[in-house]
């Protein structure tokens, strides 16, 4: 008995297949898409969890502001329950890397236990050293040895970086102090477990905000007494427990609330181990200090000495210069008294000698006058001769002259009477006497005539010649005595002359050896002057020079004086800083709040909210096809029913024969279904999370957690069996005798359509049987409707989803953001410098640009705890439009925005829960990415559209309100050209202009959003298919019981003549109409869902596009169709299956 | 010749390994205008006749004609064609569509053919003017088989062809029906052909082929056929 109903059950089973199958199917879908989808959470978790264990990354991690050294380490390991401790040193630079400027993470790695790490699978690096923790996977290249040497974290864009080198620029410290090497060359690719998202490896205070690279370098590349940043610690047991389960964080926590509590106690000792240091230092400044000052102090005293010894100099020179002017004045005195002496001497000579000429100028004179007598004597005594001379001499000449020629004259004329004689003796003739005779009176005339003497005979001339002769003699004679005695007065007076020239002379002579006697005296003295005065000019010059000396003496030991003192104060400052000294931060923080971390494990509980909405559509349609499968099933077996109950079976047995049905189509299912979705899905969603996270993939089979797979499971049996029992228990009520009667058909109803005259009366018949077969299923219609309904809401959502992040892209690169560039200049570039930079964007073409100080801060309000933004402070708001548009997201109105404006993006309203009006407070933030200070209370004045990023801008004044020093608007948003070589070309040139630190060309932020966000299409593509499976599994299943039960109708439509075609259409028609309507509800359900999607999905720092595009209504809604339209062409041979003999079949 | 023709008409099922014989050399013929009553027990080959004589199946070997026309032989298509013009055909359980009033019934069959009699008019010749709004669940058993040959007579076919018409109806109801039968050929002239197993029915025919073992054991016509009112069984 009991093997022939199990028989009849197992033959059943046979004669459905297609039944079974579809509650198979949709039993499969429900469990598996929903234990699938949950386990995608969890899986991920545990892929994390393998890559943690397997890499040791760290439980938790101690930071002090002030770091740590070896003592602060063991005092660290030694904390209860920490495994393992390993100091670690981190800095962030901004460095330089071909072109462009990127901020760099750098940690030391232990080099020696990484080169002797093996990887042992994707996920596990094994190491002997248990205390190297945070164990990097090498990806390609070799691991760090040297100093400067160093492994970089993967770039898809830069798939062989070996070689390359970074120049570290600058740093958050002075890079003197943290590194030995001012550059690191690349030698190798590293994935490291602390930075599992590859997204974002977390923020920085430098270049734009967050870290571009990490990098891990050999300890030596840091810098001899930089401290140890940070120390990473494993906790006992925690790596047995999956990281972010509950027990794992009670566990860790444990150990973390220990560690807080010792902070203080850290916190103390290390700063007394800064302290003692510094002390030691300011101790060695003192001394050293000290030794500069007494050694200056000599130095000092030497030259005072010096100086002493020359003034004393001076003193005396001076003594003795005075001496020596006392002698010179009196030297003058006795010059001038002998000079006049002397003068009066001379003088009394010279009067003598005077009044001696004076006499003889008298004598002179007298003289003068007896010659002038003699004169005009002698002229007048020679007029009477007519001789007419001047003076006595002259007449004495004239009268020698005149006895001369008279001697003369006389010779010739005896000569010629002596002839004239001989003449007449020889006897010449008087002829020749008388020419003889006449030539002696010619001549004689010529003597005698001038002296008036009338010369008639010659012969007698002689004799008047001789005493012209006589008488001229004796004037001659008379005239000569006295001018003798003349000439003798003269000869006395020029004798007495004489003397007294002579005396004169002699007086004279005195006078110029007098006066030689004074010059040389005069001379003297003038040598002693000059002696004395160059003497003073000496003296004054030392004088001056001694007080410069004495001067600069004073000005070097006020210097010294002030240099030890300044150098005093510094130290005493160092002391003081050093005595003020606070304990440092300690900061205990797990991984939680590293930000790869905690950005996977938010990731996966978003895939758990996903997984908790999903699902229920599932378990719906998998409810409403178990129950009108069943239902259909139960009628079928009408007259068996019937049977078995007239045989005496109970109401149970005979139920369970279906529950039996239902339970092992649903179990069969069900086991299916988990057994494999449970490996796809979260197959598929950690390999799409895997292009973003370094988390691996988990080797298959993944593991199935029991608990969910037996939620799943009895959620999915349970739901088919209570819908089968539903369908059991109207048809089991009724009595035998009913039950083996045939079936009454359902009767034809008119429905609300008909009521429509007009519309109703020009429908078709065909038309107007598939209207009224619509309402007459209620149940068909509804599970249909829902099916495909759900169906459609899967595609929308997916093509939303696609939607909405792409619009992240899309809307906030172009309608928002106009600017394609950033360049950011360093905190030290002046405003000059800015505008230099913006010149030279201006000379290479760039358009729109707009100075912006934009600010890395948090903002905070009563609702949020603070979370980080950018603060942009444009320098003018009116340029502002050229680089943004402010609009509101719902209404596209302009928002505008002046200097006192503080406007938030939309997302980071949400987050802070603020509104136009309400206040909310900027903090800034230190390095561990706190919070710090009272931060200032901005009111919003307006809320705009934006996708990327939380950012607030504030206007000008705004920001000067809030007491901030004026800002170098330090960022320049601008246009450039968007070819690859363009950007290339500029970023180049930017490279090597002053202060510039960073440039950001937006399409490449496009690209990496891409990147990160392709595993969504993952996810889509997901949903797709999971959209086609149910729409598959829901038509198939209507439209084959639709068939089924009408298969005598169809058979006499075909009896009635009806060709293939019509009877598709008769009976497909209304399958289409049920698609259209489950259709046009799945867009309205779709759009719910995804915007629940939209909303657990997205990540603080971007907001998802809110509306789903007009083509993704079209795409879902033209797929559904289509999927409808597969299925019914997959149906058509069933139709043309039905034989038209069946119509003939009595009704049963 | 004859309006219907079977000339050795054989049909051989395969049932897995064995060939069943449901037909083996059927030869009648039925003239115009006649009513002919195909009798014969279960498993004769009665709707095999039937099926192939409506298009429903085609035969092994052997010809079908009617009015001249060769039926054995047509493609799907065609046999379709010859279904939905020349034959009408009333099924023993009426086989109307739930969903459709009594007229929607009738025009369900009359919409599809190319020269129609009015739904209306058909309907109340068949005596149902009144209930020509009701859906057949609202009819009782003999309403909805006169539905049924209101529905087949709409068509205007060549040919009715009615499948054990009273089988599912009480005896007065089963009458009623198949004097609506004999009215039709008797006033129409339609040839109509009954398939039934009752004997009784004979008695009305103008022709009645006796069928056994799928042969046509007799075909007699007869001179004076009883009206149906009168037939007993």
């Amino acid at each position: 008995m009991r093997s022939a109903f199990l028989k009849e059950i197992l033959r059943s089973v046979r004669g459905s297949l297609g039944r079974f199958l579809a509650i198979m199917g949709i039993a499969a879908l429900g469990c598996g898409f929903f234990a699938g989808l949950k386990l995608c959470g969890p899986e991920m978790r545990r892929a994390g969890d393998l890559l943690y264990d397997g890499c040791d990354l760290y439980d938790l991690r101690v930071i002090s502001s002030q770091g740590w050294d070896s003592a602060d380490v063991d005092r660290i390991a030694a904390a209860n329950g920490v495994d393992a401790a390993m100091p670690s040193r981190t800095a962030d630079v901004v460095a330089r890397v071909g072109k462009q400027q990127v901020a760099v993470r750098v940690s030391s790695l232990d080099v020696d236990a990484a080169a002797a790490s093996s990887q042992a699978s994707d996920y596990e690096v094994d190491s002997d050293d248990p205390f190297y923790l945070n164990r990097p996977k090498l990806l390609s290249g070799r691991w760090p040895q040297a100093s400067g040497e160093c492994v970089v974290s993967a770039d898809p864009t830069d798939p062989s970086p070996e070689g390359e080198r970074l120049e570290l620029l600058y740093g958050t410290q002075d890079l003197g102090k943290v590194f030995s090497v001012t550059e690191l060359e690349v030698v190798g690719v590293i994935a490291s477990p602390v930075y599992p998202y590859t997204g974002s490896y977390g923020s920085t205070t430098l270049g734009s905000g967050s870290i571009d690279r990490y990098v891990n370098v050999a300890p030596q590349t840091f810098a001899a007494d930089f401290p140890y940043t940070e120390v990473y610690l494993t906790v006992e047991g925690a790596s047995s427990l999956e990281s972010g389960s509950d027990e794992y964080e009670a566990l860790v926590t444990k150990t973390k609330k220990r560690l807080q509590a010792m902070a203080d106690d850290l916190a103390q000792a290390r700063l007394a181990d800064i302290k003692a240091k510094a002390q030691e230092q300011i101790d060695a400044a003192q001394a050293e200090l000290d030794d500069r000052s007494a050694d200056a102090r000599e130095k000092l005293d030497v030259a005072q000495a010096k100086l002493d010894m020359a003034a004393e100099q001076i003193e005396s020179s001076q003594t003795e210069l005075a001496d020596g002017e006392a002698a010179q004045s009196q030297g003058k005195t006795q010059l001038d008294q002998g000079r006049a002496q002397a003068e009066a001497q001379l003088a009394a000579a010279q009067a003598r000698i005077d009044s001696g000429k004076a006499q003889l100028a008298d004598k002179g004179a007298q003289l003068d006058a007896a010659q002038s007598q003699l004169d005009s004597e002698a002229a007048a005594q020679l007029s009477s001769h007519g001789v007419s001379v001047a003076n006595a001499s002259e007449a004495q000449t004239a009268l020698r002259l005149a006895i001369g020629v008279l001697d003369q004259g006389r010779q010739r004329l005896a000569d010629l009477k002596a002839q004239i004689d001989a003449a007449r003796a020889e006897g010449k003739t008087d002829e020749e006497l008388a020419a003889l005779l006449e030539e002696l009176r010619a001549q004689a005339a010529a003597l005698l005539e001038p002296y008036g003497i009338e010369v008639i005979d010659g012969e007698t001339a002689l004799a008047k010649l001789d005493a012209l002769r006589q008488e001229l003699d004796s004037a001659l004679k008379g005239l000569e005595s006295a001018q003798a005695r003349i000439d003798a007065g003269r000869e006395q007076l020029a004798q007495a002359q004489a003397t007294l020239d002579a005396a004169q002379d002699a007086l004279d002579d005195q006078s110029v050896s007098a006066e030689i006697r004074l010059s040389v005296a005069q001379a003297k003295l003038d040598v002693a002057q000059g002696t004395l005065d160059s003497g003073r000019s000496r003296l004054e010059s030392a004088q001056s020079s001694y007080e410069d000396g004495a001067r600069q003496l004073e000005d070097s030991r006020a210097d010294a004086e002030r240099q030890l003192q300044e150098a005093q104060a510094r130290i005493d400052e160092a002391q003081r800083q050093v005595d003020d000294l606070e304990a440092p931060q300690v900061y205990v923080l797990d991984r939680t709040q590293n930000e790869g971390v905690a950005t996977y494990d938010a990731d996966t509980r978003r895939m758990d909210s996903i997984a908790a909405v999903f699902p229920l559509v599932f378990f719906l349609v998998a409810a409403l096809v178990s129950l009108t499968t069943m239902t259909r099933m139960v009628e079928d077996d009408r007259v068996l029913i019937g049977t078995f109950k007239a045989l005496g079976y109970s109401t149970g047995r005979i139920a369970s024969k279906y529950l039996l049905y239902a339970a092992m189509a649903s179990v069969s299912g069900a086991v299916f279904g988990i057994a494999l979705l449970t490996q796809v899905l979260p197959r598929i969603v950690t390999f799409a999370y895997s292009i973003i996270y370094v988390v691996p993939l988990a080797p298959l089979p993944l593991p199935i957690d029991p608990g969910i797979a037996l939620v799943s499971g009895g959620i999915g049996v349970g739901v088919t069996l209570i819908a089968t029992w539903a369908a059991v228990v109207s048809s089991l009520t009724s009595t035998p005798a009913v039950l083996l009667l045939p079936r009454v058909p359902k009767a034809g109803k008119r429905i609300l359509l008909e009521r429509l005259g007009p519309l109703w009366s020009r429908m078709s018949f065909s038309w107007k049987v598939t209207c009224r077969n619509l309402f007459r299923y209620k149940r068909r219609l509804l599970m249909t409707v829902v099916g495909i309904a759900g169906c459609t809401a899967l595609l929308l959502t997916g093509f939303g989803l696609h939607d909405s992040i792409w619009d992240i892209i899309d809307r906030q690169y172009g309608p928002i953001v106009h600017y394609n560039t950033t360049v950011s200049l360093d905190d030290s570039a002046t405003s000059a410098d800015v505008e230099a930079v913006a010149a030279y964007l201006g000379q290479e073409g760039a358009t729109g640009t707009v100075r912006v100080q934009s600010e890395n801060l948090q903002a905070g309000s009563s609702l949020h705890a603070p979370l980080r933004v950018s603060v942009a402070v444009p320098m003018s708001s009116d340029e502002l439009p050229q680089a943004l548009t402010f609009k509101d997201r719902l209404s596209q109105d302009p928002v505008t925005f002046d200097d006192d404006s503080v406007v938030l993006t939309e997302k980071t309203a949400k987050l802070l829960g603020v509104g136009v009006g309400n206040t909310f407070r900027l903090y800034d933030q230190d390095d561990v990415g706190n919070a710090v200070g009272e931060g200032h209370e901005l009111t919003v004045t307006g809320i705009v559209e934006n996708y990327v990023g939380n950012v607030v801008y504030v206007g000008r004044e705004a920001w000067a309100a809030m007491g901030s020093e004026d800002p170098v608007f330090q960022t320049l948003y601008t246009n450039v050209g968007s070819s690859e070589g363009e950007r290339e070309a500029l970023s180049s040139a930017l490279a090597s202009q002053d202060h510039v630190s960073t440039v950001v060309f937006t399409d490449e932020t496009i690209n990496m959003y891409r990147n990160a966000l392709s595993a969504v299409n993952m996810v889509v593509v997901v949903l797709i298919v999971s959209a086609a499976a149910l729409a598959f599994i829901v038509l198939y299943n209507l439209t084959n019981i639709n068939v089924s039960e009408r298969i005598r109708e169809i058979a006499s439509l075909k009896v009635l003549g009806f060709t293939r075609h019509e009877v598709h259409a008769y009976i497909f028609r209304e399958m289409v109409i049920l698609a259209l309507l489950g259709d046009i509800l799945g867009l309205v359900l779709g759009t719910w869902l995804e915007t629940f999607v939209v909303t657990t999905a997205e990540v603080d720092y971007v907001m998802f596009g809110r509306l789903i595009h007009a083509p993704s209504y079209g795409y879902s809604f033209a797929l559904t169709l289509v999927f409808t339209v597969l299925v019914l062409l997959f149906m058509r041979p069933k139709l043309d299956r039905v034989n038209m003999v069946e119509s003939l079949k009595s009704v049963d | 010749m004859a309006f219907v023709e079977f000339r050795d008409v054989c049909k051989l099922y395969q049932m897995g390994s064995v060939e069943v014989r449901a037909v083996d050399g059927m030869t009648f013929d039925i003239e115009r205008g006649e009513l002919c009553v195909i009798v014969g027990p279960s498993g004769a080959g009665k709707t095999t006749v039937l099926n192939m004589l409506g298009g429903m199946d085609s035969c092994t070997s052997g010809t079908i004609t009617l009015d001249g026309t060769a039926v054995s032989g047509l493609s799907e298509r065609e046999l379709t064609q010859y279904r939905r013009h020349q034959i009408g055909f009333v099924f023993q359980f009426y086989n109307l569509v739930q969903n459709l009033t009594a007229l929607e019934n009738v025009e369900l069959a009359s919409q599809i053919c190319r020269d129609p009699l009015p739904a209306t008019q058909v309907l109340s010749e068949v005596g149902l003017a009144n209930r020509m709004d009701n859906f057949p669940a609202q009819l009782s058993g003999g309403e909805q088989q006169r539905v049924a040959i209101a529905r087949a007579l709409a068509k205007n076919p060549k040919l009715l062809l009615c499948d054990e018409p009273t089988g599912a109806l009480d005896y007065r109801t089963g009458k009623q029906i198949l004097q609506l039968l004999q009215d039709t050929c008797r006033q129409q002239g339609r040839t109509v052909a009954i398939v039934t197993h009752n004997s009784a029915f004979t008695q009305m025919a103008d022709r009645v082929i006796r069928i056994r073992e799928g042969r046509a054991q007799s075909v007699e016509t007869n001179g004076h056929p009883l009206d149906a009112s009168g037939v007993e069984w």
